[in-house]
């Protein structure tokens, strides 16, 4: 079955590329100027020789990286927070639903003004948005946990910390594991982004802006493929993750059940 | 025994602390200053745009002009002169490049900034008007009631375009100014989007490969020989560092010196830091690379700027000037 989707995939990308490289090559006309798949499959290839996009491919991961780390690291603890403390979440709620539509590529300009280390700058703004899927998953996966649970351990004795780490953590885990993948996602995005709009010493973005100032539209999308090669193979990681984490829950779930 | 590795640890921790404290010490001028001739910094941010104009930059880099002045100087890819001013108030640059539209105007709104070094000046054919092989427009007068692509409104593009319309007998409203980064102006031409473009290198070489033609060169008449981009700092940078900025000055200087001297230099770096090929190098029209800032020169920008009402008063160049001492 599977190796049946996965060719019925590869057979759905190669007709796309296919129809692609026919319109450029013969449908757009002389006039218009546009590399076709081929040219750009085989700039991404010339891509690996490269030691700027290399040198840049590292620093952008690095930034994403970074940024995806240090938006866990606050977004879980405050979502938990949040969570367990609704009058602290009705109190802070408005500002951050005021906060959260603000498209993070808007920060940027702001971020380039305040934050005057260019590596810190691209970081805090990949983690002002990945900040946000992370914690409004976190909150609705507290939101979920079973009141019956929590009240059952309470009855038995245990304390608030034990209710939050023996039945809401590992209640709201699979939430908070969605909210991290949806965050990775948008934290490759602000990577690059802060790199086209600032500039800098390396990056994918940066290479993109040494492509675009010498023509060289074949490199922009050659890097841009990349980018979207990073993004599907850390989904997939991340996807592959949550399995696992999933499968433990259930045998754990059955195991209690049993 | 089961203190020991904890005892590692704190000592591990300790060494940290202490490598820490050192870098830190490092990047600040304390004692004696770095590079052993006196430099307040001996290691400098300079932010330039990955094409031809700033190659004085990666000769001064790649023949060791700024090594020799005991100066450690990082590129880095910025997006505009305009985009940089942020940066170099923010101290994430230390100087960068900038061109002199931008840089006369934040100077007007009350930016507190310095032009330290020059860079790039116009020559016939470097910066030109172009259209389409097909085109219905033979002269600048057939631009009436046409759009004109430019890379950034109200600045020197438009600037540029102005004098040509003025001398053609009409003005900048009789056209219409619409803002497209110079890679995508062949094709939006081409599209019908707008008419025509004002095109620099090495996008003049790619047009012309497509059969788009010079409609007209923009530096011509008042703007023969128009500065363009020069190096800037900010008033208090320069102010802290002088020994700094005299030893990037001297290098920037001599690497102008050879770029001017040496079409074969030019061609042999520009494939290093952008990504203009060996072949387009070669082909494309280049301006001129001044060793030194001249106020009367640079008066010619704020003067036209004055004239198309790009300033509001009178800017007094020389105080924008940060010269090198003795000369």
């Amino acid at each position: 079955m599977i190796g049946a989707r996965a060719l019925r995939g590869a057979a759905g990308v190669a007709g796309f590329l296919a129809a692609g490289e026919l319109v450029i090559r013969f449908g757009l006309g002389a006039d218009l100027v546009f590399p076709p798949p081929s040219a750009v499959l085989a700039g991404a290839v010339s891509l690996l020789a490269d030691g700027g996009f290399l040198a840049g491919a590292a620093a952008t991961l690095t930034n994403w990286a970074l940024g995806l780390l240090t938006a866990i690291a606050v977004a879980v603890p405050a979502g938990v927070l949040l969570g367990a403390l609704p009058p602290v979440e009705r109190a802070v709620m408005p500002v951050l639903e005021f906060l959260r539509p603000i498209p993070s590529v808007a920060i940027i300009p702001l971020a380039i003004l305040l934050i005057p280390v260019d590596e810190l700058m691209k970081v805090s703004v990949i983690v002002y948005a990945a900040v946000w899927p992370i914690l409004i998953n976190t909150l609705y996966g507290m939101h979920d946990v079973d009141p019956l649970a929590k009240d059952s351990l309470r009855s038995f004795g245990f304390g608030a910390a034990a209710v939050l780490a023996r039945v809401s953590l590992p209640s709201a885990a699979p939430f908070i594991a969605t909210g991290v993948r949806i965050a990775a996602g948008v934290a490759l995005v602000l990577a690059v982004s802060a790199e086209l709009l600032a500039g800098g010493a390396a990056g994918i973005g940066v290479y993109v802006l040494q492509a675009s100032g010498g023509n060289r539209t074949d490199l922009i999308m050659a890097a841009t493929l990349w980018a979207g090669v990073f993004g599907v193979l850390a989904n997939l990681a991340l996807l592959a993750g949550e399995r696992r984490l999933f499968r433990w829950h259930r045998v754990r779930a059955g195991a209690l059940a049993s | 025994m089961a203190r020991l590795p904890h005892g590692r640890v704190l000592a591990a921790g300790i060494a940290v602390v202490l490598a820490l404290a050192g870098c830190g010490a490092g990047g600040e001028p304390a004692g004696p200053p770095g590079g052993g001739k006196g430099l307040e910094k001996s290691t400098i941010k300079v932010g330039a745009l990955p094409i031809p104009d700033p190659v004085s930059l990666h000769l001064a880099l790649a023949k060791g002009y700024f090594a020799e002045e005991g100066l450690t100087v990082e590129p880095v890819t910025i997006t505009g002169g305009a985009a940089a001013l942020p940066q170099i108030e923010s101290g994430a640059l230390d100087i960068s490049q900038t061109n002199y539209v931008s840089t006369f105007m934040a100077v007007s709104r009350g930016k507190k900034i310095k032009l330290v070094a020059d860079m790039y000046q116009a020559a016939p054919g470097a910066f030109t008007i172009m259209v389409p092989k097909d085109s219905p427009i033979t002269t600048v007068a057939d631009l009436k009631g046409r759009t004109v692509l430019v890379n950034n409104l109200r600045n020197i593009a438009t600037l540029a375009v102005a004098t040509r319309l003025r001398a053609a007998g009409l003005s900048e409203t009789d056209v219409r100014f619409a803002e497209k980064p110079f890679p995508e102006m062949g094709n939006a031409i081409a599209a019908g989007q707008a008419d025509a473009g004002w095109i620099t290198e090495p996008f003049i070489t790619a047009n012309k490969g497509l059969g788009f033609r010079t409609l007209a060169d923009t530096m011509t008449g008042p703007t023969a020989e128009l500065p363009i981009a020069g190096w800037m700092a900010t008033d208090e940078w320069t102010r802290k560092h002088p020994r700094t900025l005299a030893a990037f000055q001297r290098a920037i200087a001599k690497a102008q010196r050879l770029a001017s001297s040496d079409r074969k230099e030019i061609e042999a770096i520009l494939p290093t830091y952008t990504k203009i090929d060996a072949r387009t190098a070669a082909a494309i029209t280049l301006g001129t690379y001044p060793s030194r800032l001249d106020a009367a020169r640079l008066k010619k920008v704020a003067d036209l700027m004055l004239e198309y009402k790009y300033l509001t008063s009178p800017i007094d160049v020389q105080s924008v000037i940060a010269a090198p001492p003795g000369g």
